[in-house]
């Protein structure tokens, strides 16, 4: 099993998956966070930060799913109440209308929480609604092997803006 | 003169002392290499035949380690998962064998100077001639062995480069420049090698390229079949002019097989017999 860790997330990821953990760079007074990609097809150089540029390239058996640390300000906040990343999806949670882009025949869900005093966003798209079945327990299989630790101590504070 | 004398023994007793040594240590070596069974001529009254059965009886214990087993998942054509960290830090995996298409792995170092053209072909990746389905990689050793300031140095940007030392275990790199080209539709390694310049990879890369397209995919009517019509024709009589083949030629107006296939001794076999069948 292939591991990756970077930015305080590590991700054992199962096969067929490959990954990338990243900051953006900044270019102002804005201060990224840590961000993280996993898809089970060619992830292209640049990808956003919920999977533009990279969920028109899924195939039917392919999944695409974004970890996205918000900044420190905005953990206590109602959005992100909610303790623990869910490692334990079902079908139903996966809706059509759920897409940060409709793209037909794709469903996605998308959760906020704080873990390790971090609060994230998790998106994950499925390329084919109809055959979630059998995508579902893959990315459940992705999420049982993700961990989330406190904040790196080297990150600075400053103004957040994602 | 006493004085001299007295110097010159001493010289000639240290030079003495040295000689003995030196034969001490010759001697010792051709003991060693003999009980190795290596030696040559016999530095004992032994018969060769009783020495080499009394090393067998007492083998020479001889530092050998064997490395790490490769998982039992994984043999000389699979194409595990790459895994490691960005030169900027931050962390990449790449799956070639999950990615439908064909991945080039181009393991390159820092250091090694028949690298530095790779790194400067790559950054202008447009001029590469890699189809846009053929995906570049380029894995370096991980930062135990590289610094990644100096991978960033040669680095282009938006070029995909992992650092992972694991990788060059995985794939069995013997040295830099090398190269594996992964088809992700069968997830096996269909090709690696060495080359000197990048060119001789994109032609190896357009010919897997060629051998992974369907020879019969596709309906007749949306394969590319070519020229037809009087424009094939117009293109078969252009070729053979420019062969020196006129109109007129007796070569185009064949009598027998000897006008085909040459003399009967010339033949391949099966020639003959698919001659005489066919007629």
């Amino acid at each position: 099993m292939a591991t990756l860790q970077a930015h305080g997330i590590a991700a054992g990821l199962p096969g067929g998956f490959e990954g990338r953990i990243f900051k953006r760079l900044g270019t102002g007074p804005e201060m990224p966070f840590a961000v993280a990609h996993f898809a089970t097809f060619a992830l292209p150089d640049e990808v956003g930060d919920f999977g533009g540029g990279a969920v028109t390239l899924m195939g039917n058996n392919d999944i695409f799913a974004s970890l996205f640390e918000y900044g420190p300000g905005s953990a206590g906040a109602q959005l992100f109440a909610r303790q623990g990343m869910p490692r334990d999806l079902s079908t139903t949670q996966f809706l059509p209308y759920v897409l940060r882009r409709g793209l037909t025949g794709q469903s996605g869900t998308q959760w906020f929480f704080t873990e390790a005093g971090r609060p994230f966003t998790l998106y994950v798209v499925l390329g084919s609604h109809a055959r979630r079945a059998a995508l579902v327990p893959r990315v459940n299989g992705l999420l049982a092997g993700l961990t989330i630790h406190p904040a790196p101590q080297s990150v600075p504070v400053g103004v957040p803006w994602n | 003169m006493v004085a001299l004398v007295v110097v010159v023994v001493l010289v000639v007793l240290l030079l003495a002392v040295l000689v003995a040594g030196l034969l001490r240590s010759h001697a010792d070596i051709l003991k060693a290499l003999h009980d190795l069974g290596v030696g040559v001529g016999e530095p004992t009254d032994t018969p060769d035949h009783d020495h080499q059965a009394a090393a067998a009886a007492h083998p020479v214990p001889v530092p050998f380690t064997m490395g790490p087993q490769l998982p039992p998942e994984r043999d000389s054509s699979s194409a595990p998962t790459i895994a490691g960290v960005t030169p900027d830090g931050d962390a990449l995996a790449v799956a070639p064998a999950g990615s439908g298409g064909l991945t080039l792995l181009s393991f390159l170092s820092t250091g090694c100077s028949s690298c530095a053209g790779f790194w400067e072909s790559y950054r202008d990746q447009r001029k590469l001639g890699l189809s846009p389905g053929t995906r570049l990689v380029v894995v370096t050793k991980g930062p135990d062995r590289e610094i990644p300031a100096e991978v960033a140095g040669l680095a282009a940007p938006g070029l995909a480069v992992v650092m992972s030392s694991d990788a060059w275990t995985d794939y069995e790199v013997p040295g830099s420049p090398f190269f594996v080209l992964v088809d992700g539709a069968t997830g096996r390694r269909i090709g690696e090698g060495v080359a000197n310049h990048f060119r001789q990879v994109a032609e190896l890369v357009r010919r897997a390229e060629v051998d992974a397209t369907p020879f019969a995919a596709g309906t007749r009517d949306d394969r590319d079949v070519g020229l037809d019509g009087p424009a094939r024709e117009s293109a078969n009589d252009r070729e053979l002019m420019e062969a020196g083949i006129l109109p007129g030629d007796p070569s185009l107006y064949p009598t027998s097989l000897e006008d085909l296939y040459g003399p009967p001794d010339a033949r391949m076999p099966s020639a003959t017999r698919h001659v005489t069948s066919a007629g």
